[in-house]
């Protein structure tokens, strides 16, 4: 009987370790971690339970404080004089995935950017928007243009002299001019540093030839001329025309000059505009 | 010497218009009784004669009255200045945002503006103000004296407000210096 009892005994021995072991497989999946107390204010229990808990969502690891779990960790290691190495792995394993699970847990979250539901603005006023501003605008300038105000140039200005042209019209004299100048060949081209004609000396020309008789621009200039002699006379006969010296009509479709009315003496000074006075040679 | 009596012959030799204090000053007068005078020499001119006393650009000045604008014509034979749309719509736009660029200006019509500033310029309605801090530096634009003057207004301020719908324009019945 000693010997079956001893027999069945030491049959038991194995099979009692070989319990233990499977019983010690966890949900890590090969060997459980080693009875590691772990107390703090928030949790008392093993590591193992520890572990299961946060795996299972019944604990927030984030009001846990893993300190005292390192703690614990190490005084095992260096106290409990470890013998199975599995243990402590399987132990720095469920170790290390509670501070990773924390380390996420404390990661701020950006906040999602709140969906713009308001209207885009509008763009900025476009021209239309202006219309209602143009229109007043052209409303009082022409309630302005009903009143006349002294003009802030005081005296004469040789540029706001009234001239009078009667019923000839800006086309005859071009028609006029025109005809002349298709009586002469283009001229030939230049040197470009030639010497440049004075307006005013032409107005000074036209002056001496202009008589009170009315003549035609080709009765005027007398051949041989170029087509530059035509430019200059015909610049200079309108600077006449505004200054009132000369006077022009039409007549019979055919634009004719004389010297105005008030211009008795041929040499009379005529005034020079500043700005056609040019370099003369 | 009487007061009105002097201001008539002030705002007749002047060409520009006179602001309050200058003629307060010349009569030396305060800018109060100024004012009374002014209110009374406006209504004695408007009475007879064929003057009147208005307010414009920031300044008061004797203009002829609107009935007397065909025989003055005929006399003056005055050349009729006419803006063309795209200048008016450049000559709003600086009005309103003043001081504003060029750029600023064609970002809000969409084409380019600089024939439209410069017919501005040469009319002497609007005038370079000075810089804007940026990049190249540009030009800034705003609206002139003149601009006050040839659209009877007495200041900025007088403009319609602009809004964002269709707008309904009401002006009244006039104009300002009437």
């Amino acid at each position: 009987m000693a010997l079956r009892t001893d027999a069945a005994a030491l049959a038991r021995k194995p099979q009692a370790r070989k319990q233990r072991k499977e019983e010690a497989v966890t949900a890590l999946g090969v060997v459980a971690p080693p009875p590691i107390q772990i107390e703090s204010p928030n949790f008392n229990g093993s590591l193992a339970t520890l572990f299961m808990c946060v795996r299972e969502r019944k604990l927030d690891l984030l009001d846990i404080p893993l300190m005292p779990v390192c703690e614990a960790y190490f005084i095992y290691l260096l106290q409990a004089h470890v013998k199975d190495l599995d243990e402590a792995a399987a132990a720095l394993s469920a170790l290390a995935y509670l501070l990773e699970r924390k380390a996420w847990a404390l990661i701020p979250i950006a906040e999602p950017e709140p969906e713009n539901e308001e209207l885009l603005e509008l763009i900025a006023p476009t021209a239309y928007e202006y219309d209602a501003a143009i229109a007043a605008l052209q409303i009082w300038h022409e309630e302005r243009e009903q009143v006349f105000f002294r003009p802030p140039d005081g005296g004469n200005d040789a540029y706001e002299i009234p001239f009078d042209i009667g019923n000839v019209t800006i086309q005859d004299l071009a028609r006029a001019f025109e005809k002349l100048l298709t009586k002469v060949e283009p001229d030939e081209p230049k040197v470009l540093n030639k010497p440049r004609r004075s307006i005013s000396e032409q107005m000074k020309v036209v002056m001496r030839v202009l008589s009170a008789d009315w003549k035609a621009l080709d009765e005027l200039l007398k051949p041989p001329f170029t087509r530059e002699d035509v430019v200059y006379w015909f610049l200079a006969l309108l600077e006449l025309i505004r200054l009132g010296q000369a006077s022009v009509r039409l007549r019979k479709e055919e634009v004719e000059f004389s010297r105005s009315a008030n211009q008795k003496n041929p040499a009379a000074k005529t005034p020079t505009p500043q700005h056609l006075n040019t370099q003369t040679p | 010497m009487d007061t009105v009596d002097s201001l008539e012959a002030l705002l007749f030799v002047a060409d520009t218009p006179v602001p309050l204090n200058t003629l307060a000053v010349s009569l030396e007068l305060t800018e109060g009784q100024v004012e009374q005078g002014l209110e009374v020499l406006g209504e004695r001119l408007a009475g007879k004669g064929a003057l009147k006393l208005i307010e414009i650009a920031g300044g008061y000045q004797l203009c002829t009255k609107p009935e007397f604008v065909d025989i003055i014509a005929r006399f003056l034979k005055p050349q009729k200045q006419r803006l063309s749309r795209s200048l008016m719509e450049v000559l709003a736009i600086i009005a309103y945002k003043q001081p504003i660029t060029q750029a600023e200006i064609e970002a809000v019509r969409g084409v380019q503006s600089d024939y439209g500033v410069r017919g501005l310029l040469e009319r002497r309605l609007v005038a370079e103000v000075g810089r804007k801090q940026t990049a190249g530096r540009p030009f800034l634009y705003g609206t002139t004296q003149q601009f006050l003057h040839q659209f009877n207004l007495n200041d900025i301020s007088q403009l319609p407000e602009l809004s964002s719908g269709l707008p309904v324009l009401q002006v009244e019945e006039g104009g300002i210096g009437s």
